[in-house]
């Protein structure tokens, strides 16, 4: 049997990413995550005023700053149990509902789908289609993406000043209300939005996509000329033609936050959600309610002080401790939800909030690579209805308080988290405020459990599981190590603790 | 044909999304119209990482002419200067840059982060990061102060956090086609720091009369009370509107100063610093005695449509 060890590094995956791979005659049978970067967030945020957080996380991702703040504004308002009014909560979900249409269409069109152009798929019925859509800059769907997607984060501007990178939710609300400017202005770009969705990327009109509940009514579309010859439609049929149908299960159990703040439901901690979230159970295919105490996070393989077990991110600590040669191997952590490897993302979003069609596709396929990619593009059929919605409720609520700032005796010390659904799956904020300042802040990220190293029990992460299995034809230009990885919409400048190793045996003696 | 290659180092990845947004020109028209070819560029390309390594080291040899290196992020040089906390194949991506930009026509820093450090490089620092040719405002980034690039430039340094998308694309289109660009003290493009984010910004009317808001999601002014640098910070926020649109002031955002080599200021960046009623740095230029006697006056002089802020800004 030919072993062989294989460092496989990727490209569009929002930051840098290696694996250290075992293969036999080529085949993964071992997989490890490693990151590229360490950065030290956290610790920079240790000493400063708890607002500056508004300013400091959004910089944390360029592409999903918008998640970043409204998690950091829920941990403050926690912290300080400040309530909210809801056309505050209608702002800040159809802003981060622009970052998240942004992120999937840019993600399928630009991330995904051009390994669909590699030389090796030349012979494959669908390689012109996919050159003819996909190709970087000459492919139709690659500059109708950037075009619309430019056009998308402008709703972002209008309440927010810029995107990427602005500081709009501050505790209490947003710092520029709704008038019928932006309202309409804002009305008008998800109008734009809708018709390109369902004209190019679905071929069909948004509600009867969404009515769409069974996985056979969708392999009917399949078949369909509209459907067929979509972006989603190409994408399915090149995905499904290589198999990825059947490729990188990884872990069955799921999170979800739960997708959009409850603008009519107020009470720090803000829990209440308009898409429910929850645990689900891989072996009992239960959803069990959310409990983030027990949220936790191991060491074991990680190059940081080492403690026994899990720790909840308020016990946890980043304290770096470089033991490059030792069977530690990355300083990404490995959050588990009760000791459980688990996936988050748009699968786990949809599965857990109860998508009919995705739960049927899962039913009957399991958790595969086409299937999360999938549910990323079924997303923004829900993202423009609550657009929509939240953006009519606004007009009809026009005049209403955009925040109510709180009290200069209400920032108190004391703890706060914020946990919302960024567009990469479940990400947390943990904060703790101690005479005046912040004294502790952890960041739990979306890649963060996806990308998770082995944990005190030697479980690897959902990568790693993803990986094992899988055959690599040509170590040289791995591009089902792309599909795989991709499907998860991997965002590797997000995973903060992650620090690079290099080879993992470069430090070997 | 002006070759490009793009590298990042310690970022987040805020230029390369922020570069999407820009419309004259777009990041597709300084390819097709603009006499910009991309060699590289992490997110955008979809040839293998095998190209990109070829890519690299054909440069490296004189064998690719390199006329453009975009750099994004911080240089990390952590730990104890090896730089290896951002490495690429176990060499530090530091090295890297050092390599190509001896063979670069001129290199230009994308941000604040490349240009002097950035929000990485806020205290404590815990990766040691530096920018390209500046440390915060000092010149001691991973290349010395007397650099040069092979057309003669230092390091450009389009600041900002992210830097303005047409900060970019407009100096990369303008390189290009070979032009002369001026630069300011900190090698910033005057072109696109000649403007401070104050002007343009359209609370300037408050600022004018006094008229300062004390808290969030108010009309006025954010300068006294709320930590706002705009009156101190270059760039062409309120001059060329982010995303078409809007500016931060404009929304009720302070501006954090993020073209600033001093980006994030270490104080509460949501208060304005004082010394009685007047902030600690004034807008630039202006003399403290005469600024304090303006202001009374001018607050006398205030229409009640602006003290009563009851016109949209």
């Amino acid at each position: 049997m030919a072993r062989v060890e294989l460092n496989v590094n990727l490209n569009r995956v929002e930051g840098d990413l290696e694996l250290a791979l075992s293969l036999e005659d080529g085949v993964v049978v071992e997989a490890r995550t490693v990151g590229t970067l360490y950065r030290g967030f956290e610790q920079i945020l240790v000493g400063r005023s708890p607002r500056d957080a508004l300013v400091l996380t959004p910089r944390v991702c360029g592409i999903c700053g918008t998640a970043h703040l409204y998690t950091a504004v829920l941990a403050l308002e926690h912290a300080w149990r400040v309530p909210v009014p809801a056309n505050a909560t209608r702002i800040r979900n159809v802003c981060l509902i622009a970052e998240g249409i942004q992120n999937d269409l840019r993600q399928t069109f630009l991330f995904f789908a051009p390994d669909f152009r590699n030389a090796r798929y030349r012979d494959r019925p669908w390689f012109a289609a996919a050159e003819a859509e996909f190709a970087p800059f000459s492919g139709r769907v690659h500059r109708e993406t950037l075009a619309i997607t430019r056009r998308v984060v402008e709703v972002v501007a209008h309440f927010g000043g810029q995107w990427p990178h602005s500081s709009y939710m501050v505790p209490g609300g947003v710092t520029s209300p709704a008038d019928a400017r932006r309202l309409l202005a804002c009305r008008t770009i998800f109008a734009e939005v809708r018709e390109w969705y369902e004209r190019i990327v679905i071929g069909a009109p948004l509600d009867e996509w969404l009515a769409l509940d069974s996985a056979a009514g969708y392999f009917e579309w399949l078949e369909r000329p509209a459907h067929a010859a979509s972006a989603l439609g190409l994408v399915s049929r090149c995905a499904r033609d290589l198999g990825l149908q059947r490729m990188a299960a990884g872990t069955p159990h799921m999170i979800s936050f739960g997708a959009w703040c409850d603008p009519a439901n107020w009470d720090a901690p803000h829990s209440a959600r308009l898409m429910p979230g929850g645990f689900y159970d891989g072996d009992t295919g239960c959803i069990a309610e959310l409990d983030q105490a027990l949220i936790n996070e191991h060491v074991r393989h990680s190059w940081f002080r080492p403690y026994s077990g899990g720790r909840h991110p308020w016990q946890g600590e980043t304290i770096p401790d470089y033991q490059p040669g030792s069977d530690r191997y990355t300083w990404a952590k490995a959050p588990r939800y009760a000791d459980k490897v688990v996936q988050t993302g748009p699968l786990a979003e949809l599965l857990i909030g109860g998508d009919a069609l995705i739960a049927d596709l899962y039913a009957t396929e399991g958790g595969n690579a086409w299937l999360r990619q999938f549910a990323r593009v079924r997303r923004i059929a829900y993202e423009l209805v609550q657009a929509e919605r939240h953006l009519h409720e606004l007009a009809e609520h026009l005049g209403e308080p955009h925040i109510v700032n709180p009290a200069k005796n209400a920032e108190i010390d004391g703890e706060g988290y914020g946990l919302i659904m960024a567009a990469r799956g479940a990400l947390g904020h943990w904060l703790r405020i101690r005479d005046g300042v912040i004294e502790k802040y952890q960041i739990v990220t979306p890649t963060a459990w996806n990308a998770s190293p082995r944990d005190s029990a030697g479980l690897p992460g959902h990568w790693e599981q993803s990986l094992v299995g899988l055959s690599v034809a040509d170590p040289d230009d791995p591009v089902e190590i792309g599909h795989v990885i991709r499907s998860h919409d991997p965002c590797l400048v997000c995973t903060v603790h992650m620090l690079e190793t290099g080879k993992r045996w470069r430090f070997l003696p | 044909m002006a070759t490009l290659f793009w590298l990042q180092t310690g970022a987040c990845g805020g230029e390369s999304l922020a570069i999407l947004s820009a419309q004259s020109p777009s990041i597709e028209q300084l390819f097709a119209t603009h006499g910009v070819e991309l060699l590289w560029h992490p997110s955008l390309s979809s040839a293998s990482m095998r190209e990109h390594d070829r890519l690299i080291e054909a440069i490296g040899a004189g064998e690719r002419t390199l006329d453009i290196l975009c750099v994004e992020g911080s240089i990390v040089t952590a730990p104890r200067g090896t730089g290896l906390y951002d490495s690429y194949r176990g060499r530090a991506r530091m090295e890297i840059v050092r390599e190509l930009a001896q063979r670069a026509g001129v290199v230009v820093a994308m941000g604040t982060c490349a240009a002097f450090g950035g929000v990485h490089a806020a205290a404590p620092n815990p990766s040691d990061c530096i920018g390209l040719q500046f440390d915060r405002d000092l010149p001691s980034g991973l290349l010395p102060a007397e650099w040069r690039s092979r057309r003669g430039w230092p390091v450009v340094n389009l600041a900002g956090c992210p830097a303005h998308p047409h900060t970019m694309t407009q100096t990369l289109a303008w390189l290009a086609a070979g032009m002369p660009l001026p630069l300011d003290e900190l090698n910033r493009p005057l072109a696109f720091f000649n403007t401070v984010v104050h002007q343009g910004c359209t609370r300037n009317e408050y600022h004018e009369y006094d008229i300062e808001d004390t808290e969030f999601g108010g009309k006025a002014c954010l300068f006294f009370n709320l930590g706002c640098q705009g009156p101190m910070t270059q760039a062409v926020c309120n001059s060329d509107l982010w995303n078409g649109v809007n500016s931060k002031t404009r929304a009720g955002v302070p501006c954090f100063g993020c073209t600033s080599p001093d980006f994030p200021r270490e104080v509460d960046l949501f208060s304005t610093e004082k010394i009685g009623d007047i902030p600690v740095r004034l807008p630039m230029g202006v003399e403290r005695a005469r600024y304090m006697a303006y202001k009374n006056l001018a607050r006398a002089a205030a229409p009640a449509r602006v003290e009563g802020k009851d016109m949209d800004v």
